[in-house]
């Protein structure tokens, strides 16, 4: 298998951004400022109040930062590597994909675990320095933290397929920028990352539990801060898992689609 | 088990292309119902490679040379007839077809850009699952022939366009595969990297016995590397033969190069001589016809009809051979 001996293709984007200091150093400071801002703003929204939306003000900076952490896990410069698909099939170089005996889904999986596992190092860090800092809350209980995680890694799932969604429209439309920043705005938006969801109109959060933005995000870090109870996360939990499947097996669908697609767009 | 390393049968390929309308009337029209014209890319294609043969594959732009490579890496399947590449077809296997098969395209690298060049390579070595000693061995290998290893280390984003082919070169042929596609992969280059890669390339095939199909504009590489060629142009195959049947059917086996002493003066054909090209007072000319003289005749009649200051003979250039054969293979044929 291909796929298994392949594993060093994980190693693409962290190592590219790992052998570019600027870059790290970069993204640390925009980190760190993000951080800084987005709890003194919570702590500023809560200065004249004590509970808002049903959120503490603790909660509302432990969801805030959280979530500036979390948006993180996918956040690497592949563009300065020349590395999105949509530089791929504008530089005719996708053809490599599909010239190798590791299929193409099975080498852009791998890409993505390992662009995941080296922002959850960056998340990880941030999130004990913030801790141990005070800026966030510990979960409530270990059960809560387990729920969590496991949450956590539905969502990040579920966050692969709506970018991998977005990345195999380059084989149909080949310009894709304008979806990706449509996709950016409404991920960041309807996953809870700018403000908690609890704080817009009801039409606006009956509209998002039919998108699969608030199960990348927004359900695990409300399971986290406690607005979402233990007691009904299975259902939250399966939401998630339904989407994973959902998107699954369209993208999969769209990759067989796509393979026809190369010699019309970037051979 | 084959007596050739790739096969190609009737093979032919049609696309479908949407045609604008013209005007907005028109695009909204074609909007609407839009007006889908076939286009055919390859029809009715039969060659052989040996094992161990370089072959160019010819022809002007757009004449269905890359469309023929792509159906030989198993990019696209055809819409009729057949092809095998190691005895495998490519577009029914294309995952086994890829153990098979390295590929260079032109100035299209398959190396990491923001990654040292040797990452790249170990990547590779993974995904083609090559032993490490093997690796290392064909490393050391290619770096005698192309010298990489004083600039493997470098990330890919800061190799100049010669190192970056040599090191694509090498990714290509990593999992030593018995077949390799070169699509004009020389283009761009300066002329001392251009001989290194001819000769690395002349190594593999005399050397390591690999297959290669080599397209290129380039004739002087198929001068250099080309044991036969296949000529195609409007995706049909012209010719299939070795370089000097193509210079007997298609051109000259002589050349007088001549200067006129009179810029404007008028040229007019000679029986049994034609005209090749012309830029001023420089004329170029070649036998016509079956009953063309020997070129000491020619140059003899030459003289005598024009007043010329400067005067030599020499064999066609490969290039003039090209052209003239696109030009007979089909009345709107492109310049190579």
């Amino acid at each position: 298998m291909a796929a298994l001996h392949a594993w060093r293709a994980a190693r693409v984007t962290p190592l590219g951004e790992l052998l570019a200091p600027p870059r790290i150093t970069a993204a640390l400071l925009r980190l760190t400022v993000q951080i800084v801002l987005v709890a003194s703003l919570w702590r500023g929204l809560y200065s004249q109040t004590g509970t808002t939306a049903g959120l503490t003000r603790d909660q509302a900076v432990t969801y805030a930062v959280l979530a500036v952490l979390a948006s993180r896990l996918r956040e690497l410069d592949q563009y300065a590597g020349r590395d999105t698909v949509l530089q791929h099939m504008h530089f005719g170089t996708i053809i490599y994909w599909y010239l190798r005996p590791l299929p193409p889904q099975r080498y852009y999986a791998l890409r993505a675990f390992g662009e995941q596992l080296y922002g959850l190092a960056w998340a990880l860090t941030g999130y004990a320095v913030c801790l141990a800092a005070g800026v966030v809350e510990p979960p409530k209980s270990p059960a809560v933290g387990g729920v969590f995680a496991l949450s956590m890694l539905l969502g990040q799932l579920v966050l692969y397929y709506v970018m991998l969604l977005i990345d195999q429209l380059c084989f149909w439309t080949l310009r894709n920028g304008a979806a990706m920043l449509i996709l950016i705005f409404a991920q960041n938006l309807l996953s809870g990352v700018y403000a908690p969801l609890w704080f817009f109109p009801d039409w606006f959060i009956t509209m998002s539990r039919f998108l699969p933005f608030q199960a990348t995000l927004s359900v695990p870090l409300s399971i986290y801060v406690g607005r979402i109870p233990l007691s009904d996360a299975g259902v939250q939990l399966a939401l998630q898992a339904a989407w994973v499947a959902l998107l699954s097996l369209f993208t999969r669908f769209l990759w067989r689609r796509a393979a026809r697609r190369v010699v019309a767009q970037g051979g | 088990m084959n007596a050739s390393s790739i096969e190609v049968r009737g093979l032919s390929r049609t696309f479908h292309t949407t045609v604008r309308r013209p005007g907005f009337v028109g695009g909204l029209r074609s909007l609407v119902n839009p007006d889908r014209v076939p286009k055919h890319a390859v029809s009715d294609v039969t060659f052989d490679v040996a094992p161990g043969e370089l072959l160019a594959l010819l022809g002007p732009n757009g004449a269905g040379k890359s469309t023929t490579i792509k159906i030989l890496t198993g990019i696209l399947t055809p819409t009729s007839g057949e092809a095998r590449v190691a005895g495998v077809v490519p577009y029914q296997e294309r995952e086994r077809n890829a153990r098979n098969i390295g590929a260079v395209f032109g100035q299209r690298t398959q190396l990491w850009w923001d990654l040292p060049v040797r990452e790249s390579f170990s990547i590779l070595r993974d995904i083609y699952e090559v032993p490490k000693a093997q690796h290392a061995a064909r490393l050391r290998e290619f770096d005698d022939l192309l010298e990489l290893s004083s600039f493997w280390d470098t990330r890919v984003r800061h190799l100049s366009l010669g190192q970056r082919v040599r090191c694509d070169l090498a990714a290509a042929l990593l999992h030593d595969p018995p077949v390799v596609f070169l699509d004009e992969p020389t283009i761009g280059m300066d002329v001392v990297v251009k001989e290194q890669v001819r000769e690395f390339l002349r190594h593999q095939v005399e050397e390591r016995g690999r297959t290669v199909l080599l397209t290129t504009h380039d004739m002087t590489e198929v001068a250099r590397l080309a044991e036969r060629v296949v000529l195609i142009n409007h995706g049909r195959l012209v010719l299939d033969g070795t370089l000097d049947e193509i210079r007997r059917k298609f051109g000259s086996t002589w050349q007088i190069r001549a200067t006129l002493a009179d810029a404007h003066a008028e040229v007019v054909p000679l029986p049994g001589i034609a005209l090749v090209r012309r830029d001023g007072p420089q004329v170029v000319f070649g036998p016509e016809g079956t009953e063309a003289p020997t070129v000491h005749q020619a140059l003899k009649q030459v003289i005598e009809r024009y007043e010329v200051t400067e005067v030599a003979m020499d064999e066609a250039e490969l290039e003039d051979v090209m052209r003239a054969a696109y030009v007979q293979a089909g009345p709107h044929a492109e310049e190579i």
